[in-house]
């Protein structure tokens, strides 16, 4: 397959271009069409208005505007149809013109990637939307009540749902190819496996695949099995948790581009480490190369990796060796390592394993072998440390990762000399939401503020839950004036947000203390502050934002 | 002419369409793609690129889509080239029209960039394969 995901990326970047310049096109439209309407018929003007509409009608649809293009059609039928007799527009014709541009005005402000506005209140406050994925969703599921419950959940977070309660209804509405997640039960009155031999029928002759997610009261080996075959991406077994269907479908619809995956290599051919670090920064990671063996602590330290290929016979040190002195450094206790090597013989290969190697790779390496070996080591390597460092309501870092993540930006901020905020968040009267409206609906407040603490904030911030209803935030390259700004309109959005619970609406609000590392440099020092400073807030009447004194 | 495709000419005038077709073709279908902003500057350009398909927009300042291929098919080296119309007009009757003319097929505007270049094999493959 040729590079999809970067002709996705260079995609986006073309669609985004053409939004912004929507406005500019817009305009320049209406500037033409005022200037013709108030002058005489003017043949090569009309030609000019009509090219312009002609080129969004045709453009629209392929940037992502498909109800500007069909506007715009429209909108070019009636002009080629006004134009025909070639003499001057009467009044009605000046009208529907007037409403036709009207509506193609509108339009340019709904792009497909968004397809629902009721859930956009987070892109309504931001401004800009960050969402571009579809955040559409197919339930696919016979048991009304269950699949109702699903919409009204999914809702809460976001999503648009459509409900099918039959295959039949789901395949016609696949038909026009609309661009969703499908939520897919397996078992069916009339076909036990019926969700999985619709996804089969779905996938067939797409170049995309349509993500699946399965949805089975079955946990059985040959269920999942089936749904791999057919390509889902994931399988949920009933009761359905809606946390983790929820932190699925994120994930699925994020756009927050991962992090490159970094790659060390020490080998002493330099010719070969050039040619694998060619390969697997083509695919797009981050690669560094070490040449001497007894050099490698520094990189390891400083480069941080998420994979060390090593050579097995290097000079001075053999792979095997460096693999035990690299396994007996704490933080690389648990690193994928994955030794390169012209050896054959199993035995061989199966004694560096024991020394702490993952996984070998026999030379010459094929560069496709090479690229999907070290990326699903990297991978499972990353999914196996988030259960580690990461909340799973929220997804956000837990308390001891938040931790060690605010004394590893202190020490960096130290470094480079830059100011660095740290805040504390709290939840207003959370208990009374539990109490009222019971756990369910405090958990999705809680989600709801991690996921507008995580669109809100700068790209480089770090977010945690610091315990119960208690966030942290740790904010670089920012003092407490900056931090107060950020976070203080993140307060005033939250607490307009909407909440519901059953048939009920409510508003949340949250409390912020706020410190810097100007005013206090070590990492307990700085917490203890933005905790006072938070508890200020508090007694001042909640809802608002402190920034610790001395 | 060989049977597999790797060379496209394509006039179109749309800055941003010119760009997104170029990438899908030439990054999805692995072809070697020559923009030309108008037909006229296609024409002059085809002889040096020599290509083995034609991508026309229908409508374009200056001389159109249709007038083009008339132009080119005036040209002895390209009297058999194929064509495919790129158009926004999707009735029945235009398609044919074009058809008619001789082109390969038609392809609808605005097209879906992540098919767009299965869409021309397809088409060239319904008239070589």
């Amino acid at each position: 397959m040729v590079d999809r995901d970067a002709m996705q990326a260079q995609l986006k970047v073309l669609s985004d271009a053409y939004a912004a310049q929507l406005p500019e096109k817009l305009k320049q439209l209406e500037l033409k069409w005022n200037q013709f309407s108030q002058a005489n018929w003017d043949k090569e003007d009309f030609l000019i208005l009509h090219r312009l509409v002609h080129g969004m009608s045709g453009s629209g649809r392929t940037f992502g505007f498909s109800e500007l293009s069909s506007a715009a059609f429209k909108l070019e039928e009636y002009l080629k149809q006004a134009g025909e007799k070639n003499t001057a527009l009467n009044k009605e014709q000046h009208v529907q013109i007037e409403r036709l541009l009207g509506e193609l005005k509108q339009s340019a402000s709904r792009s497909d990637k968004a397809p629902a506005e009721k859930f956009d209140w987070i892109a309504a406050f931001s401004g800009r939307s960050r969402v571009s994925v579809s955040r559409h969703v197919f339930v696919v599921e016979d048991d009304h009540e269950l699949s109702d419950e699903l919409q009204v959940q999914l809702s809460y977070f976001g999503y648009e749902v459509s409900v099918f309660n039959t295959l039949s209804k789901f395949r016609a509405a696949m038909k026009k190819n609309p661009n969703v997640v499908v939520l897919m039960d397996v078992n069916f009155p009339e076909d036990e496996f019926g969700g999985i031999h619709a996804a089969a029928e779905l996938q067939q002759g797409r170049d995309v695949p349509v993500p699946v997610i399965f949805l089975s009261a079955h946990s059985e080996m040959n269920v999942r099995l089936e749904s791999v075959r057919v390509g889902s991406v994931a399988y949920l077994t009933k009761p359905v948790n809606i946390g983790l269907l929820v932190d699925k479908l994120d994930e699925l619809t994020s756009t927050q581009s991962q992090a490159a995956y970094r790659v060390l290599i020490v080998d002493d051919a330099a010719h070969l480490t050039d040619y694998y670090a060619m390969v697997l920064e083509q695919a797009g990671m981050l690669v560094k190369v070490v040449n001497d063996p007894l050099e490698v602590l520094r990189p390891l330290s400083e480069f941080t990796p998420d994979l060390i290929l090593i050579d097995m016979y290097m000079p001075g040190c053999n792979g095997m060796e460096l693999a035990s002195v690299i396994r007996q450094l704490d933080e690389f206790v648990s690193i994928p390592i994955v030794f390169l090597s012209a050896e054959k013989d199993l035995d061989k290969q199966l004694s560096a394993i024991n020394l702490g190697g993952d996984d070998f790779l026999t030379k010459p390496i094929e560069a496709h072998h090479l690229v999907s070996s070290v990326t699903s080591r990297i991978k499972r390597s990353l999914l196996l440390r988030s259960f580690m460092v990461r909340d799973s309501l929220t997804g956000l870092l837990n308390h001891t990762a938040i931790k060690s993540q605010l004394s590893h930006e202190m020490a960096r901020a130290k470094r480079q000399g830059l100011p660095l905020a740290f805040a504390m968040i709290d939840i207003d009267n959370f208990k009374l939401i539990n109490d009222k409206y019971g756990h369910p609906v405090g958990d999705r407040v809680i989600k709801s503020l991690s996921r507008l603490l995580k669109q809100r904030l700068r790209e480089n911030d770090v977010v945690g839950r610091y315990g119960g209803e208690e966030f942290a935030v740790v904010l670089v390259d920012a003092d407490s004036r900056v931090a107060m700004k950020i976070l203080d309109t993140i307060r005033n959005d939250f607490a307009q947000l909407r909440h519901l619970a059953d048939d009920h609406e409510f508003f949340s609000a949250f409390s912020c203390g706020i410190a810097d590392n100007e005013k206090f440099s070590d990492a307990s020092r700085l917490t203890d502050a933005a905790d006072k400073a938070l508890y200020k807030a508090k007694h001042a009447g909640r809802n608002q934002t402190m920034i610790a004194d001395v | 002419m060989t049977d597999k495709l790797s060379r496209i000419l394509y006039a179109e005038d749309e800055p941003d369409i010119q760009m997104v077709a170029k990438l899908a073709l030439e990054s999805l279908g692995g072809y070697v793609v020559e923009i030309s902003s108008s037909g006229e500057e296609a024409i002059e350009r085809a002889p040096d690129f020599k290509p083995q398909l034609f991508l026309l927009d229908v409508m374009m300042p200056g001389i159109d889509g249709p007038t083009t291929f008339k132009g080119l098919r005036d040209l002895p080296q390209f009297a058999d080239t194929p064509v495919i119309f790129m158009t926004a007009k999707v009735q029945p009757g235009e398609v044919a029209g074009y058809t008619e003319l001789g082109a390969l097929g038609v392809i609808a505007k605005p097209f879906d960039p992540m098919t767009l270049a299965s869409q021309v094999q397809t088409i060239w493959q319904r008239h070589h394969g």
